[in-house]
């Protein structure tokens, strides 16, 4: 019946590449991309998720080609697929009303969760490739829609070093054990075996965007077609994460490292790569005035947590990190979301040109309000509790650097969230004629908020389904009731926290609701009744160079980035390209020389 | 359910009284910078009086539900907050979370202020809100490091419980500490945003910044959530490096009046010495303070936190 789901994804892709109405196309691949879900509730009967069960078998070996395939579920990639698979309906039903037309979006997104399902499935090293490849394939398409030359390139080379990589560290493993069966490796610590695992994690940290291999994500996510890149950010960039979890932890690579350099540096490495992902990410993040690129950084910032979490390695770390991995699709998949819908009905991106959309979009505002919320980590929905496990265990193994980077990039967060918040949707109302995002669109970003207010509660039922992923890998769990969390260094009880707010509110609710109030246009007040057309010259709203003091400090210090770097070694290989390319003149006697001078070097050669 | 209603009517109690303390506290301070400037000054109860008469005007205006927004959240956020603090060794919900939930408790307020400021459409209130959040970035630095070097030092990160450690000694007398406690109160200046730290509100450049357009309840609301951070930021002062005022432990009735009396006077004097410093300095400007903090601050929390991390570790 496995096959039966591959099957009817890839058919359903073959289908919308004909289908020219968006609409339809939508409610094929709506309909196809529940596929997956219902196969994650089926197997949630197992990992800890009851709600119904049709039988659906858990590995399957298909042979292909002269060589087999191995597939089977494990808890881990179902906790990853819980994660990736629930976000892509709400995605489909945005996407219903955002694309008119059909472009290619549909086809290619469903050959993308295609080979998503293939990745999380895999269990051999071959099949994990092929499909890593056709996942890359795929959005390299997607991303090819966007008509970006910079996106294009950069997504481009970066997705080949990342298959170079990986297929690097794959040769080698297979060099090593003769099998590329994951229950069948033996790891063991030499040179070899520790190459590979650091070349994987490279390979895999591509396409979590971790710094500094981060240079294509702000050029793709600012340019592609929002639902997608919602998706490639909520989704794609956690099966870094899988793959780097597969290698640290299910696989024992953590253990291997640590054994080989008798210390923990090399994980602490990527903790800290992790910690000034998060600070570097931020600080960039609150200077751009492009949404989505303010977004784009946002996720670097953002992902850079749960290379955090990994790096430390405890089990209070590793559980922040897949809490924050599993908030973070949810919350930055809104946040894309809304930033589409506000496009699709206002048409910019620019953060100083939009202002005062909440107003006539308050449903997208409301969604965007709560995913903020999450986002900067605020007790008001579950962002927190992933964030304090990650504090927790930083500061209960002593790690003295990366815990205030961690903290101080959380605090950059409120930065760049009420850039987004007063920029786009508060201040000045500079758009009088537009109206709601289509219902689709708000309900897509409902269901989308829904789990993590649901987590925020009980936070106990997100640490239930990763429970059998990390004893699997032998990492141990948490201790925890339905909401609450306790570490060895304090506890973190989310009812006491919304009861206090409640009783909290009583006085603010009174004063509130005793106090009567009318309401008045924010122009009227401070121009005190002036007619507003008057002042139509003068900027109400403060948006332009909104950071500026701040930018002044810092900017000298960041112009050397990675992305310099990367832009002086593609110019660098274009200076290099054009001088190579003065060799082929076009005349054919200048072509009779060269293969003339060749011979003779060959001749002289041979002599010699 | 009777531990339940008591465990409700000695919330309502404690965060009653730390609401007037705070009030009470607006009042001192006018007092005590008119006095510096040798000027009469309001009269003490000049807070109470302001509060009163805000929420009980005829006329409030609001500019729709995000700026109102600031009213809810402001306050409940600062009151949800002072639950979380131990306050003369009670703890209310201390037990219940942690610094790092406090930490982020305190932006709840701040976010809501913020948004009914945005709301509010007055571009200097936008630019004061800005101002503000710099400024957190600025101070979260160097107060983040000397909480972490207490989280390291007493191997805990419950304020409830860094009170409870801190019985046999303070750990302002902890040498390290010492140099904590120091930039802490740099700290604590700009997060009560008192000069030379005020630029957030600076009254003479953009009309007192992120309130410029609130007036009647929602004023008055605004200046309860001030009362509450008042007291909320010296308490956690006092609760991480003067013990939470705890002097008596023997769990009698006056041991409660005598531990409140000892918290009491502790934040003011923490408080008088923030205003002291606010009387005598001019304001910065917001990248000076940036600077101040991140470099000067900084660094000396970091030396205390190493010196620590050096005493846990040995």
């Amino acid at each position: 019946m496995l096959e039966l789901i591959f099957t009817a994804l890839l058919v359903a892709s073959f289908v919308t590449l004909f289908v020219k109405n968006g609409r339809v196309a939508a409610v094929i691949s709506l309909i196809a991309s529940l596929l997956p879900v219902a196969a994650i509730i089926d197997w949630g009967n197992e990992f800890g998720l009851k709600i119904f069960s049709f039988g659906l078998e858990k590995s399957m070996d298909f042979p292909i080609a002269g060589i087999t395939m191995h597939f089977s579920v494990t808890a881990l990639a179902w906790f990853f697929g819980v994660m990736i698979f629930f976000l892509i309906p709400p995605i489909m039903l945005f996407s219903y009303s955002f694309f008119e037309k059909n472009r290619g979006f549909f086809p290619f997104m469903l050959f993308l969760i295609t080979a998503v399902f293939g990745i999380l499935l895999a269990s051999d090293f071959l099949t994990l490739f092929f499909f890593w490849e056709l996942m890359a394939a795929s959005s390299f398409i997607l991303v090819y829609m966007g008509r970006d030359r910079k996106a294009i390139i950069s997504y481009l080379s970066f997705s080949v070093l990342s298959a170079v990589l990986i297929l690097t560290g794959i040769a080698l493993i297979y060099s090593q054990n003769g099998t590329l069966l994951f229950s069948n490796v033996a790891f063991s610590a030499d040179e070899v075996t520790v190459s590979a695992i650091i070349l994987m994690i490279a390979g895999f940290a591509v396409k979590s965007a971790l710094m500094p291999l981060h240079a294509w994500a702000p050029f793709v996510y600012s340019k592609a077609d929002e639902p997608f890149v919602a998706f490639l950010s909520g989704g794609l960039s956690k099966m870094g994460y899988y793959g780097m979890f597969l290698m640290l932890f299910a696989l024992p690579g953590a253990k291997i490292l640590q054994q080989y350099f008798d210390s923990t540096v090399a994980t602490y490495i990527l903790a800290l790569i992790g910690a000034i992902s998060a600070f570097i990410g931020t600080l960039l993040a609150f200077m751009e005035d492009d949404l989505r690129k303010l977004l784009a950084y946002s996720s670097i910032a953002q992902l850079g947590y749960i290379a955090v979490g990994f790096g430390i390695g405890s089990s209070l770390a590793i559980t922040g990190a897949l809490f924050q991995a599993f908030n973070h699709a949810f919350f930055k998949s809104v946040l894309f979301l809304a930033a589409g819908a506000v496009a699709y009905r206002t048409g910019k991106w620019k953060i100083s040109e939009l202002g005062g959309v909440a107003y006539k979009m308050p449903f997208t505002f409301m969604a965007a309000l709560f995913s903020i919320f999450a986002l900067a980590a605020i007790p008001i929905t579950s962002g927190f509790a992933a964030k304090w496990l990650l504090y927790e265990a930083a500061v209960s193994n002593k790690y003295i650097f990366i815990t205030p980077i961690m903290l101080i990039a959380s605090v950059g967060a409120f930065l760049y969230s009420f850039r987004i918040l007063y920029g786009v949707f508060l201040g000045e109302n500079r758009h009088d004629d537009i109206k709601e995002a289509p219902l689709p669109m708000v309900a897509g970003m409902f269901l989308l908020v829904m789990p993590l207010i649901i987590f925020l509660i009980f936070p106990g039922y997100m640490l239930d389904m990763m429970h059998s992923a990390l004893v699997n890998a032998g990492i141990g769990t948490v201790s925890h009731t339905n909401y609450v969390i306790s570490t060895g260094m304090a506890s973190y009880n989310t009812i006491a926290v919304v009861v206090g707010m409640m009783i909290a509110m009583i006085p603010a609710f009174l004063i509130y609701v005793l106090r009567k109030h009318r309401n008045i246009d924010f122009k009227d007040n401070f121009l005190a009744g002036e007619p507003y057309e008057i002042y139509g010259h003068i900027s109400m709203h403060a948006a332009n160079n909104f950071y500026k003091p701040i930018e002044d400090v810092l900017m000298p210090y960041l112009r050397r980035g990675a992305t310099s770097f990367y832009m002086a070694l593609y110019n660098a290989m274009g200076r290099v390209s054009k001088t190579v390319r003065r060799i082929y003149t076009g005349l054919s006697q200048d072509y009779a020389i060269y293969v003339a001078v060749f011979l003779l070097i060959i001749m002289g050669w041979l002599i010699w | 359910m009777v531990d339940f209603l008591i465990k409700i009517a000695v919330i309502a109690l404690y965060t009653t009284i730390a609401m007037l303390v705070g009030i009470l506290f607006m009042g001192i301070g006018r007092k005590i910078v008119a006095r510096v400037h040798n000027r009469v000054g309001p009269p003490v109860y000049q807070g109470f009086i302001d509060i009163a008469k805000l929420l009980t005007k005829k006329t409030n205006i609001s500019h729709g539900w995000i700026y109102d927004l600031a009213l809810l959240f402001s306050l409940t956020g600062i009151i949800l907050t002072i639950l979380f603090l131990p306050i003369g060794g009670v703890k209310l919900l201390g037990t219940e979370g942690d610094a790092f939930l406090v930490l982020y408790l305190l932006a709840i307020p701040a976010l809501g202020f913020a948004l009914g400021a945005g709301a509010s459409g007055n571009p200097n209130a936008a630019i004061g809100v800005m101002r503000a959040l710099v400024m957190m970035l600025s101070y979260e630095l160097p107060f983040v490091i000397t909480m972490i070097a207490l989280m390291i030092y007493y191997d805990t990160s419950s304020i409830a419980q860094i009170v409870e450690l801190q019985r046999a000694r303070w750990a302002i007398m902890i040498p390290p500490f010492m140099l904590a406690a120091a930039v802490a109160d740099m700290a604590l200046q700009g997060m009560l945003m008192e000069a030379p730290f005020d630029i957030p509100t600076a009254p003479h450049e953009i009309a007192s910044g992120p309130m410029a357009e609130f007036g009647g309840k929602h004023l008055g609301s605004l200046m309860l959530y001030k009362a509450g951070t008042i007291v909320a930021y010296t308490t956690l002062f006092v609760d991480l490096f003067l013990g939470g005022g705890v002097v008596m432990h023997d769990g009698s009735i006056l041991s409660y009046i005598v531990n409140f009396a000892v918290w009491f006077l502790l934040i003011l004097l923490i408080f008088t010495l923030s205003l002291l410093i606010n009387a005598s300095f001019p304001r910065f400007r917001i990248e000076q303070a940036f600077k101040f903090y991140w470099k000067y601050e900084a660094l000396l929390a970091f030396i205390s936190l190493i010196w620590v991390y050096l005493m846990v570790i040995s």
